[in-house]
């Protein structure tokens, strides 16, 4: 599934005859399916229930799938780090909360259009994420895990200064950010959910894209083995500064979509807990598979919920513990161990299925 | 020329040091001036506790123990219930202060026992999940103090030792401080707090008994041979599994003790355990990676620039270009440091006395 986009290519440009059921085959992969269904299903659930699309539950479960979709972009963003540059960070929570507060600032004090925005966040990020990636990438391994977190830090610390509460809310967050009306997500919950089945699909293309182009090529290089895309004369830290800057855009945007959603922008989007999230999506699908970062997310987003609906408040804890857990006994998540063990566990049921 | 390179970590600190002090006594009158160098003193020996630990245990294993942080606020959580513990409550505030330090180094050394040999070790064959453990239990056990002792704040009194209140408060010196106890001596006519002149001692302690197991035992000269290469001393016959343990403890056990000094001046809350291992992270990044003289280094100069810094926000900047003098509140002086570490990166990625990669 990870190699649909250069398959397609290859099979274009070579123009054979008796593609046309392959290709059709191709078109119906599991991520397109999958995004089919995504399509489908607030009016699937909106017929089955009988309640309409912006009441009850069908609203309630696009705003549920939504977060979804913004949350796997930012771990999408997070493993274009991790997974396919190999460089760790613990300090991606710093662009993720920066998108949120920019959004949120420009919108409420400035009060800008949506687009210009969003060319704002992009623009902010890119600045910071060079910036951050220019001073830490000069260190290497844990040691630029710890620098980026203290860089995040330092942000965090900043928002929640008291100088600066005009603008940023200080502690209490920056409450009531104005959403343009017609993507209200309380009012126009179809269209916000559409939104950002969109924009999670553009941002997986556009990942996608990187991964199988030639840079990507070199970013896998480094992960792999870094002298020796050096010593084959590659730039690596031009290369770990692209990775950078892109997985720092997105996950600007995505903190900009999450501010939308949550009407607000609050200094947990800068906190570590947002950092140990992203860790936790990517290594929960998968590190180094975006479907898998995908998968994380809405994993996540579910456990979330129904951790906080069956233990209260008291949630994060077991949350935290699920994270030591997999750490410890599934390091290579879902899809990375099915890829892994797929022909023993493909064996095991069939001779199960035998059996019975 | 070999002798004036290896002389270059102590020039550039002595330089940063003697620009340091010139910047201060520049801008504030002597008193005061002194008063921020001892309050920098303070904190520094408070980072060195933390930064300390974590340079060893990076050095010896490898291991960036996220979860140092969680280890001082904890230490701080422990050491102030034993402290207002009821079935203590006859005893005199100086012992129970002391009974305090004692379970919280205790306690921190046996809990990173715990931790080393239950969580840490399964995972040397794949180093980076280590890091990602770590990072899990800061999370884990930030919810769970938050689940035991609530959310809200604490504050820890000042053990009677350091808080006299007498006629003759405060002390006009160290001689009459050892009589009345006071709560502030005074130093240059201007009071400060006795109790962090006991924090200063006590960072001044752990620093010389951590260089004494360091230089003069067996297991300082294990540990200092496996900061080396501890593949060779495994093959020297020696178990290196035990001395990580060891080395584990040691750090823990020094943050936790950090953790209770700290709670009488600093209090104790959710926030402590993060901030404290953000300004230990940049000691670490000053000093350089693995290096205990660079740790303890890193961790004074922290110290000193987050003194001055309070100093300075506190009392108001001008710039020649501004008008009115702008104040600002200590978290930029909190969050400046970051920028110290910024500037340490770009010049020197490796740190004063860090191993050049």
């Amino acid at each position: 599934m990870d190699d649909d986009i250069s398959d397609q290519r290859l099979t274009t440009s070579n123009q054979q005859p008796k593609m046309n059921t392959t290709n059709l085959r191709k078109f119906f992969s599991p991520g397109v399916l999958l995004a089919l269904a995504m399509a489908a299903f607030p009016f699937v659930l909106s017929a089955l229930t009988g309640q309409p699309l912006n009441t009850g539950d069908p609203k309630f479960w696009m705003g549920m799938l939504a977060q979804v979709f913004i949350l796997a972009v930012y771990a999408m963003s997070y493993d274009l780090l991790m997974g396919y540059t190999g460089i760790l960070s613990f300090g991606h929570a710093l662009f993720f909360g920066t998108g949120a507060y920019v959004a949120g600032i420009l919108l409420k004090h400035a009060k800008w259009d949506l687009l210009p925005v969003i060319l704002a966040v992009i623009g902010v990020t890119l600045l910071q994420s060079l910036l951050v990636g220019m001073l830490s990438l000069r260190v290497k391994g844990v040691y630029f895990a710890m620098v980026t977190m203290a860089f995040s830090q330092m942000f965090f610390i900043l928002a929640e200064a008291s100088d600066f509460r005009e603008y940023t809310g200080a502690e209490d967050g920056l409450q009531s950010i104005p959403v343009p009306a017609w993507l209200s997500p309380t009012n126009e919950r179809l269209t916000f959910y559409f939104v950002t089945l969109a924009f999670c699909i553009g941002m997986y293309l556009l990942a996608k894209r990187v991964v199988n182009s030639p840079t990507g090529k070199v970013l896998l290089a480094i992960r792999e083995n870094e002298p020796r895309a050096q010593v084959i004369g590659y730039n690596t830290f031009i290369y770990k500064l692209i990775g950078m800057s892109l997985s720092g855009v997105m996950a600007g945007l995505a903190g900009m979509m999450n501010a939308l959603w949550n009407l607000n922008a609050n200094t947990s989007m800068l906190s570590v807990s947002t950092t140990i999230n992203a860790l936790l999506m990517t290594i929960i699908g998968g590190v180094g598979t975006l479907s898998g970062a995908i998968l994380g997310a809405g994993f996540l987003q579910l456990l979330g919920y129904w951790l906080n609906v069956t233990f209260g408040p008291r949630w994060p804890l077991l949350f935290g513990i699920i994270y030591i857990l997999i750490v410890l006994f599934l390091p290579y998540g879902f899809i990375g161990t099915w890829r892994a063990n797929k022909s023993k566990i493909l064996a095991r049921w069939n001779a199960a299925r035998g059996k019975a | 020329m070999k002798q004036l390179k290896n002389a270059q970590p102590a020039l550039i600190t002595g330089a940063v040091v003697i620009l340091f002090l010139l910047a201060l006594f520049g801008r504030f009158e002597p008193k005061v001036a002194v008063s921020v160098l001892l309050s920098g003193l303070t904190l520094g020996a408070l980072y060195f506790m933390m930064s300390a630990g974590l340079s060893l245990i990076f050095g010896l294993m490898d291991v960036l123990n996220f979860a140092h942080g969680f280890l001082f606020m904890l230490g701080a959580y422990v050491g102030l219930a034993l402290f207002n513990a009821p079935f203590l409550a006859g005893l005199d505030s100086n012992l129970r202060f002391v009974l305090a330090l004692v379970a919280g180094g205790a306690g921190m050394a046996v809990l990173g026992a715990i931790m080393e040999w239950s969580l840490i070790r399964p995972l040397y064959s794949r180093p980076i999940y280590q890091v990602l453990l770590t990072l899990g239990l800061t999370f884990v056990g930030g919810e769970a103090i938050k689940a035991i002792w609530g959310t809200a704040g604490f504050f820890m009194p000042i053990p009677a030792f350091f808080n006299g209140n007498g006629p003759n408060c405060p002390s006009p010196d160290f001689f009459s401080f050892f009589k009345d106890n006071c709560s502030s001596i005074l130093i240059l006519g201007r009071a400060f707090p006795s109790y962090r002149l006991f924090v200063i001692a006590l960072g001044l302690a752990m620093f010389f008994a951590v260089i004494l197991l360091l230089r003069k035992t067996r297991l300082g000269i294990i540990i200092r041979a496996g900061v080396q290469d501890s593949e060779m001393v495994q093959a020297l016959g020696i178990n290196v599994r035990r001395v990580f343990t060891l080395v584990f403890v040691i750090g823990a056990g020094l943050a936790g003790i950090g953790g209770v000094a700290a709670a009488p001046f600093i209090g104790v809350n959710l926030g402590i355990g993060q901030e404290f291992l953000l300004q230990a992270f940049i000691s670490i990044v000053i000093g350089g990676m693995g290096s205990f003289s660079g740790a303890a280094i890193g961790a004074l100069l922290v110290g000193l620039a987050r003194a001055f810094g309070d100093q300075l926000v506190l009392s108001g900047i001008q710039l020649p270009f501004m008008t009115e003098m702008i104040k600002l509140s200590p978290s930029i002086a909190r969050a400046s440091t970051v920028i110290i570490m910024a500037i340490v990166l770009l010049i020197r990625p490796a740190g004063l006395l860090g191993k050049k990669e």
